[in-house]
This record gives structure tokens, sequence and C-alpha cells, in this order.
């Protein structure tokens, strides 16, 4: 489960970490400690059997990492306390000190391994190649070129995806996804040949995918390692005596059972933290043990919708939420620009040119990383939620300058003639006679911009905010019910734009003086 | 009251205003009258300080103004209470009630109390002949009633001179006589007024002094019976026979 950043993800953020990467660290053994908590890091929407939300209780995380952190904290004398954050951000929110540790798959490799301190494995994987029930595909008959292109699914930027290139070459057209199960979807739909998966999603979701079959052994194994930040040996090296006190136990080996993720290849575990496990005399009998936690086969229809609907209804109190704080203050500074703009003082102008531009030429997302992973390199640590505030009002704000700079060079000249030629100042004639005009003229475009934000506010998942969107991409993750929750989330995005529309219009009706009664 | 002397002004290199004077008493009604274009317009808007002026003076009761001096805003404020301006164009707030256009400015410039303002401003548009209307919008109201309340709206300044800029250029014939019929008892009541107009019956009946101006220059002046029954220059002829 290895993803590269994608390009503009990192762009504004890699640049300051090579600045200011080399800050002092306090001691996190210590920290976590006298917290008494230890906070790790991962992203649900990854799915199962790593972490994910459990079916029955969509407010209840399961998965053998959730375990496995609770077990490893539970060795270190503290509480384990989870923290969501977008999978390929993770690093960075590590970087900020907003978590103390990730365990979300995350693969041993050179350059995180640079990156950040790494502990020794806690789980072998290896990759799966999957297909159709029935049809003559393994990695040999996929070499052979077929006309048209075979078309082989991976998660984009995986090892999955590295080693089915390597592999497989010119002979099949490797596409890319960002979701670990899609691209089951999309073989059980005949929009894909194959996929090539890690193991344990292979294992866990094989029953939701009851059309798809291994090809084969896994082949090209390699090691889950738990990461924390550069330089905390000490915590590493007290997470591996946990582990290894778990593998001794069997503790380990009783949690991957769990979910049915204990194979053979496990036993190298053993080898690499020095200890030795529990003779195989010591296993179970089959049966006597109880079946291991895999998703169930899909929930359809109403069914999502009951048990859905509550939680969805809730991450979008979160997306009314941060519009609502957000935007009023975008308005305020919007017309602060907009009025500093067109009849402020000279020098001023370039500088307030210069901030639209910069904002509204830059992605909101791209500003949100900024607030939220840089500003903390120079000692700043706004909440996630602070950050998605000011992140979405100083975005906005620089759009709504505009609408009313707009709205109010279209009050016609005479009018500030009129209240001037009354000896009133420049700036009441602007405050009482240029604005009130000038926001009869903005609100259809101004509230245009409301509904835009209240989409907009998705973005701040990628700074940790559950909201809508987010929560329906973790559902749809977890359940597979995606054209059920696709539907259900329109709805309510529909239910939240609709009455300001309406409230627009009326809003509009009543601010017309020519509607008004005379 | 207004003491005009050698008024020039350029816009870029054309002279619109070439050496203006123009006098007038407190209680005098000044009448301009010209071809579009001569500089009618430029010269209230000089006297109100919408627009600055590159030579001359111009004193407005007891405020002296320069020609090539850039004027405070304090002054620019003290010109503006002296001298009340009334536009062709009415330019009545679109979004406040007929008494809301008039009690914006006391309250704003003066620190008027609301209610000493209202009460001031109905009694001024109960003048104006507009008393019931004080809630319509402008919208709602005929050109002739909108000027009325752009002319309340002047007065309740207290200023010591109205300066009307073609009051009722933009209005049909009924409309118009309305609005000259207030000016007219304006004037009687002792108004100082400087009105630039077409409409020669109000300037005969109305006017102190007739003042005509031709390219930017006065050219001649006088009582209404000396302009009008013995005009001395060929351009006074021509103005006055392209307005009978």
């Amino acid at each position: 489960m290895k993803r590269v950043s994608r390009l503009a993800l990192t762009a504004g953020v890699v640049v300051f970490v090579l600045c200011f990467g080399g800050a002092a660290r306090a001691d996190d053994l210590a920290a976590v400690r006298a917290r008494g908590i230890l906070i790790w890091g991962a992203d649900q929407e990854g799915g199962g059997p790593y972490v994910y939300m459990d079916p029955d209780d969509p407010t209840k995380l399961v998965g053998y990492e959730v375990d496995l952190a609770e077990a490893v904290a539970a060795q270190l004398g503290v509480r384990a306390q989870f923290s969501q954050g977008q999978w390929d951000k993770l690093p960075d929110l590590l970087r900020t000190q907003k978590i103390d540790i990730v365990i979300n798959g995350y693969e041993l490799d050179e350059s995180r391994a640079d990156a950040m301190e790494a502990s020794k494995p806690y789980y072998v994987y290896a990759l799966q190649l999957l297909a159709r029930k029935g049809e003559a595909l393994d990695w040999t008959s996929l070499a052979q070129r077929a006309d048209p292109k075979r078309r082989v699914g991976v998660l984009r930027g995986s090892a999955a995806d590295t080693y089915s290139a390597k592999r497989l070459g010119d002979a099949v057209e490797i596409v890319g996804y960002d979701g670990n199960t899609v691209s089951m979807r999309e073989v059980e739909t005949h929009k894909l040949d194959a996929t090539v998966q890690d193991t344990p999603i292979a294992a866990f979701y094989a029953p939701s995918f009851p059309g798809l079959e291994p090809r084969g052994d896994p082949v090209a194994p390699g090691y889950y390692v738990i990461y924390a930040r550069k330089g905390e040996r000490a915590l590493v090296a007290e997470i591996d005596r946990a582990v290894a006190r778990l593998l001794a136990s069997g503790e380990l080996e009783r949690l991957y059972r769990k979910y049915g993720l204990w194979n053979e290849q496990q036993r190298a575990l053993a080898e690499l933290h020095g200890v030795t496990l529990a003779p195989p005399g010591a296993e179970p009998t089959p049966g006597s043990e109880p079946a291991p936690i895999v998703a169930g086969p899909r929930k359809r229809g109403w069914a999502i919708f009951r048990d859905y609907g509550g939680i969805l209804v809730q991450s979008a109190g979160m997306t009314v939420l941060l519009s609502v704080v957000s935007f009023p203050i975008a308005i305020a500074l919007g017309l602060l620009i907009a009025v500093g703009r067109l009849y402020g003082p000279r020098s001023l102008r370039p500088l307030l040119v210069g901030y639209v531009e910069l904002i509204r030429g830059t992605p909101l997302m791209l500003q949100l990383f900024f607030i939220f992973f840089f500003l903390p390199e120079i000692g700043i640590r706004p909440s996630a939620m602070v950050t998605a505030i000011c992140g979405l009002a100083i975005n906005y704000s620089a759009y709504e300058s505009e609408i009313f700079r707009a709205g109010l060079q279209a009050v016609p000249h005479g009018q500030t003639e009129a209240a001037l030629a009354l000896g009133m100042s420049r700036w009441s004639a602007i405050v009482h006679v240029v604005i009130p005009q000038a926001i009869r003229v903005v609100i259809p475009p101004v509230v245009n911009d409301l509904v835009a934000l209240l989409k907009d506010t998705s973005v701040c998942s990628v700074i940790t905010i559950m909201e809508l969107t987010k929560r329906y991409s973790v559902l749809s993750m977890s359940t597979q019910a995606t054209v059920e929750l696709t539907f259900l989330t329109a709805l309510l995005y529909l239910a939240m734009s609709v009455p300001l529309s309406i409230a627009a219009r009326k809003l509009e009706a009543r601010l017309d003086p020519k509607r008004a009664r005379a | 009251m207004i003491e005009i002397e050698g008024l020039r002004k350029r816009h870029g290199q054309r002279e619109v205003l070439k050496g203006v004077g123009l006098s007038v008493s407190a209680g005098e009604v000044a009448v301009l009258i010209g071809a579009s274009g001569s500089g009618k317009t430029t010269l209230l808007r000089c006297i109100n300080g919408l627009e600055e002026f590159d030579e001359g003076t111009l004193t407005v009761g007891k405020l002296i103004m320069r020609g090539g001096q850039r004027p405070t805003s304090t002054e620019l404020a003290a010109l503006r209470r002296a001298a009340g301006m009334v536009f062709q164009g009415f330019h009545l707030f679109p979004h406040l009630t007929a008494l809301d256009n008039l009690t914006l400015a006391p309250q704003s410039v003066l620190r008027e109390p609301r209610e000493s303002a209202e009460e001031r401003a109905r009694a001024l548009l109960d003048r104006v002949g507009l008393g019931g209307r004080e809630r319509s919008f402008p919208h709602a109201l005929s050109g002739g009633e909108q000027q009325r309340v752009a002319i309340a709206r002047a007065l309740l300044m207290r200023p010591l001179v109205l300066l009307l800029d073609e009051p009722t250029s933009a209005l049909d014939p009924r409309n118009a006589s309305e609005v000259l019929a207030i000016l007219q008892e304006l004037a009687e009541e002792g108004q100082t007024m400087v009105v630039a107009t077409h409409a020669m019956t109000f300037a005969k009946s109305a006017a102190t002094t007739v003042h005509v101006m031709s390219d930017g220059a006065m050219i001649e002046k006088g009582t209404p019976a000396e302009v009008f029954e013995d005009p001395k220059h060929e351009a006074t002829r021509r103005i006055l026979r392209a307005d009978e």
C-alpha cells in the first residue's frame, strides 16, 4: 500500500521541508508517556483490513492496525488515539507533530526510511494477482501480448504498480487507481481483465467480490513498518520491543488470525525481531476458533440509507459549519479588499491586486497545505478546524472582492457626486450610498460562490477534516455501496444548496426597491 | 454671497472656462443661460467643489478658494455645505425612501439626530408639495416629483446658496412647470440661487440677474429686461432665438 505523493500535493510542502526539515525535535517517547496517549495516524478511506469503519456501527473504527496500535500502546503503558489523515499526507502530519507514529500499511522503503524513523516490520505482505473466475489468466499469459491489450488495475504508485509494470512491460495496459478496491470492482464489471493487490486486501475483500479469484502464489513480498519522526530512536526502539513481546506471546498471531491475515510468511517476523514463536503445535485446530473477520457481502438499497444516513447527515453538519463560519469572513475581507482597491490609498492598491492574483491563482488545496504543514515549521500550529476556516475564508475573499469590485463600479458615478455635493465625506458616500446599492447587484454571484464553497469544503479532507465528501468516500470504500451512497450524498448537498438559492432570491427581492411597497 | 473672479479651467488641452467672473448677492437669483457646452455646468460644479479650477478665485460666504490649489477636505466640506447642488438627472439614492434621501446627509454630515432631521425633512417635503410621499422610493415618483425631492434634499442642509444645473431639462413640460413653480416660490422667499437653465420664461420672471455664457466666457449680463428686450451681443440673440 505505497503511493507516491502527487506533484500538486507535494509542491507546496516539499520545498519547505527541505528548508526547515532539520528543526530540533523533542523526545517523543517521554512526551507520549507524559501525555499517556500515543497518537497514531492512518486513513480510514484506505479501507479494510487495515483501518476501516465498522459496517455495523459507522461510528466505530476497526481493523488489524487498530488492534495493533492498541496492543502496542498497552505495551508502552499508554492509550492509543487514532488521528485521521489523508494517506499520502501522513508523513507531513508526522513531521508537523500532529501525530506520533504512522501505522497504515506503509512499506519499508528506502526513501521513506530516509525521511522518517522506521520500526522493524510488523507484517509481511506480498502481491496477489486476481482475475475473474473461469477465465484463464495468470502472470505468464498476461505477459503475452493480446489484441486489444489486456488491462490490469493497480493502486496508483503502489508496489503492485511498480512490480506489474516491470514484470508485464508493454504487454498490458496498467491502469492506476486511487482507491484500493476500485480496481477489484472494475475487474468484476469487465472494465479490467485483472488486478494486483496486497495480500491483506485480496484476502479481506474476497467475500465482497465473489466473481474474482486469486491466480498463482503471492509474489514480491515486502514489509509493513511503523514510522516515527526522524531521530526518534527511543520511541521506535520501544515500539520494536513491544511488537517483539506481542509476537513472542502469540498475541500478534491471534490478532492477525482474527482478520484471517496470519500465514506462513509471518514466521519471518520472528527472525527479524529475534524471538521464538510458539511451536506450530500450539496452533488451534480448524473450526475451534471463530471465523476471521473479512468484508461481508455488500449491503444494498434501503439498508444503506438506514444504516449510514445518520452518519452522513452528521458529516454534512461539518460541511455546513465550515461554510457558515468561513463565508461571512470571506465576504467581509472581500468587501474590504474591493473598497481598498477602488477608493483606498494608491500605495495600497498593488498590494491588494497582488493578494487577489496570488490567492485566486493558486489551488485551495495548496493554500490549506501551506497553512497546515508550513506554518508549523515557523512555530505557528493552527488546528485543522482553524486551518480549514481560514483557508476557505482567504481563498474565497479573493473571489468575493472581484464580485464586490464589479458591484461597486456598477453604481453610477452620479450617486457618489450627489452624496459628495451634499457635503458627505467620500467614506460615508461609499458606506451609505455606494455599498448598499452594490450589495443588491452582487447577491446572485455571491450566493453562487457560497454554493461553490459548500462543495469546496470537501477539499478540507486533505487536512484531516471529516466532512460529507470524505465520509462518503470512507463509507463507499468500506461498504462498496457506491451507487446508493452517491445518491444519498448528492441529496444531502442539494438539501444544503437549494434552500440557500431560495433564500437568496427572497433577499434579492426584499432589497429591490422596485418591488418594495411604495 | 458668491464672488468669482478670473476663473479658468482646462480639460486637457481644451480651456472650458476662460476667465469667468460672477457676482451674486444674498437673496439674488442668478440665471445662467448659454448653449450646451458653453461652460454653465462646469462653473456650477466648480462652485460646489465637484471640480477644481486652475486659476482665479472663488468666494462663497467667508470661504475663499484659489485656482491651482488643491482644497483640503475640510475646505471642500465647508464649500459643499455652503453651496447645495441640484442635478439635471436628480441623482436621488434609489435604495432610500424620499424621507431617507433627505435625512441621510444631515445625519451623517451634521450629526443631527434622526428625529430632528426627519421633522425638518417632513416639513420640507410638504413645502415642495410632496406631503404624504415620504415613504415612496424614487422609482415610484414622477420626474418632477423626484426633482422636487432633490431640491428639498439640498435645502435640508441649509445652504447659503442653491446651485441648480438645468433642473428641468430632463422633464416634460408639465413636470417642468411644477419644479419651476417651486423655484419661483423659493426665489420670492429670498433663497439665493444660481440656476443654469434653458427655461426663458422662468428666467424672465424669477431672475435678478441674467448671465449669458458662450464658449467658456461670460459675454453679457443684466436684468431680465435688459438681456431679453435688448440683447447687446449677437451670440445672446442666437441663444434667445434657439431657446424661444
